[in-house]
């Protein structure tokens, strides 16, 4: 049988879908409002605090939509082992599948509400010329970091389930310490060094590159990026493996 | 010269358990278990088995005793800490009541991605098995399109069983699943049993009640406290599962 992994995974997120929009009426529409309704708050509370941004709307816009989906896919993976806990112990399935699988479903919806947020972009006077398709390697990118942040929660979370809830708690910490609603420029000189250790702020600034100013992402800060994924990667790969065997015993 | 179906070699298995009851970070601190919080729990102790094609072994044994987990390790959802586990004919999903069945999803999507994940990604063959299990079920096409979470344990039970049978799997593992179901359901689940071992398949039967081992099994082990403490006939075996009580 080929690529049967390939097929067990389709299945996975199939079912992710299912289980994620079944019983609501709105569904994908969701992964559009959701930033949208953040929006329009920062909008209404910052505009004026942050005139000196240009075009604040797209500014924030850029930032929040990337947020959400990290925060969201980082919440869904750090679950993903408790929550299919009944497959893992009665399938011969690789538990590698079931993250990845998550990834893929946050993705998708992610991918469902960007098409979307293009159109908005566009009207907030996006500069649209060839740079933007830089923003194809950078959601790769992203998704594999988010992933691997999300893999190590997850294999944590089966032995301690407190690092799930440790996780909702600093959430909004991370928020608010990410520029996502005010701009890097106002970040006071002797702090600027702990705001960069913020892999997410190096997301943001090539982000923001190619969907607010509309040119291509900085060569420093996207070596920063690949530099700070593959490393996270590595970690994630050496946790996930430290931890897998001990998976059946503690779900 | 009978074929070797299945082939456990000293396997060892043990569970990586909580010292301390620990569940959380706050127990981590206050405890100071800052060396290791785990231990390792011996579950299955060296157990050697062989069971050969076509045989059917009914596996006694207390609550807790690792019929389960030796099942597991067969199925190969688990790996031993020592000693190898070979297993020379394909392996079914593993029966047990209510295994892998996602509650908020219907009857009809826990069969697909049932079969899906053990490996069945036919369209065409996914259909003709949703028939056969609504026929073996006796459930209506109505409640298969339920989200599982509304079925009773039985209704719950008929499904799983069902959307494992209607198959003719090479090994068959079931797990406690008689238990529940009614009269009608058990028998009918029996005679199933029966045919498919008539077909030659290898069967490993769990269960609490030595009559149904009787009735299924020519071969009988014992489990006590991780290691096969009586390997026989099924007779000889339910007869020292019950002196276990007495």
């Amino acid at each position: 049988m080929k690529n049967t992994k390939g097929y067990t995974l389709y299945f996975l997120v199939y079912k992710n879908l299912q289980l994620k929009y079944k019983h609501s009426l709105l569904g994908f529409v969701w992964s559009f409002i959701h930033p949208l309704f953040y929006l329009l708050i920062f909008n209404f509370v910052f505009s004026k605090a942050f005139s000196e941004i240009e075009n604040y709307s797209l500014f924030v816009l850029s930032g929040l939509i990337f947020w959400v989906y990290f925060s969201g896919s980082c919440n869904q993976l750090s679950q993903t082992f408790v929550k299919n806990s009944h497959l893992i112990k009665s399938l011969q399935v690789k538990k590698i599948l079931y993250p990845i699988s998550e990834q893929l479903t946050e993705l998708v919806s992610f991918l469902a509400g960007f098409i979307l947020f293009i159109g908005l972009m566009i009207y907030l006077n996006l500069n649209v010329n060839i740079t933007i398709l830089y923003i194809i390697p950078i959601i790769i990118l992203f998704s594999i970091f988010t992933f691997s942040v999300g893999l190590i929660l997850g294999s944590l979370n089966v032995f301690f389930r407190d690092v799930g809830i440790l996780w909702n708690t600093l959430n909004p910490a991370l928020f608010y310490l990410t520029p996502i609603a005010y701009s890097f420029v106002i970040i006071p000189a002797q702090y600027s060094f702990y705001f960069k250790l913020n892999p997410l702020y190096h997301f943001l600034y090539i982000i923001r590159n190619v969907l607010h100013q509309g040119c291509a992402p900085e060569f420093y800060h996207s070596m920063f990026c690949i530099a700070i994924t593959s490393i996270t990667v590595l970690l994630s790969i050496l946790i996930y493996h430290k931890t897998k065997n001990g998976f059946i015993s503690n779900l | 010269m009978k074929q070797i179906a299945i082939d456990l070699n000293n396997v060892s298995v043990s569970y990586l358990h909580n010292r301390r009851g620990i569940y959380s970070i706050k127990d981590f601190v206050l405890k100071g278990a800052f060396f290791s919080p785990f231990e390792y729990k011996p579950v299955l102790n060296n157990i050697n088995l062989k069971v050969y094609k076509g045989e059917s072994l009914g596996i006694l044994g207390r609550n807790g005793e690792g019929k389960s987990t030796l099942l597991r390790t067969i199925a190969g959802i688990i790996t031993p800490n020592k000693g190898t586990c070979k297993v020379h004919i394909e392996i079914s999903p593993l029966l047990a009541l209510g295994a892998g069945l996602e509650l908020e999803l219907t009857g009809i999507e826990n069969i697909k991605i049932y079969n899906a994940l053990s490996g069945n990604y036919n369209k065409k063959t996914i259909a003709s098995v949703i028939d056969s299990v609504a026929n073996f079920s006796e459930l209506s096409m109505e409640q298969l399109q339920m989200p599982t979470k509304m079925y009773s344990t039985g209704m719950l039970a008929r499904l799983a069983f069902s959307s494992v049978v209607t198959s003719q799997p090479d090994l068959m593992m079931i797990d406690e699943v008689l238990a529940v179901g009614d009269k009608g359901f058990q028998e009918k689940c029996k005679k199933r049993i029966h045919e498919i071992k008539q077909a030659g398949a290898t069967i490993l039967f769990v269960s609490h009640n030595p009559d149904e081992i009787l009735e299924i099994c020519e071969r009988g082990i014992c489990l006590e406290h991780g290691k096969i403490s009586y390997d026989g006939t099924s007779a000889e075996a339910s007869k020292t599962y019950l002196k276990l009580f007495n």
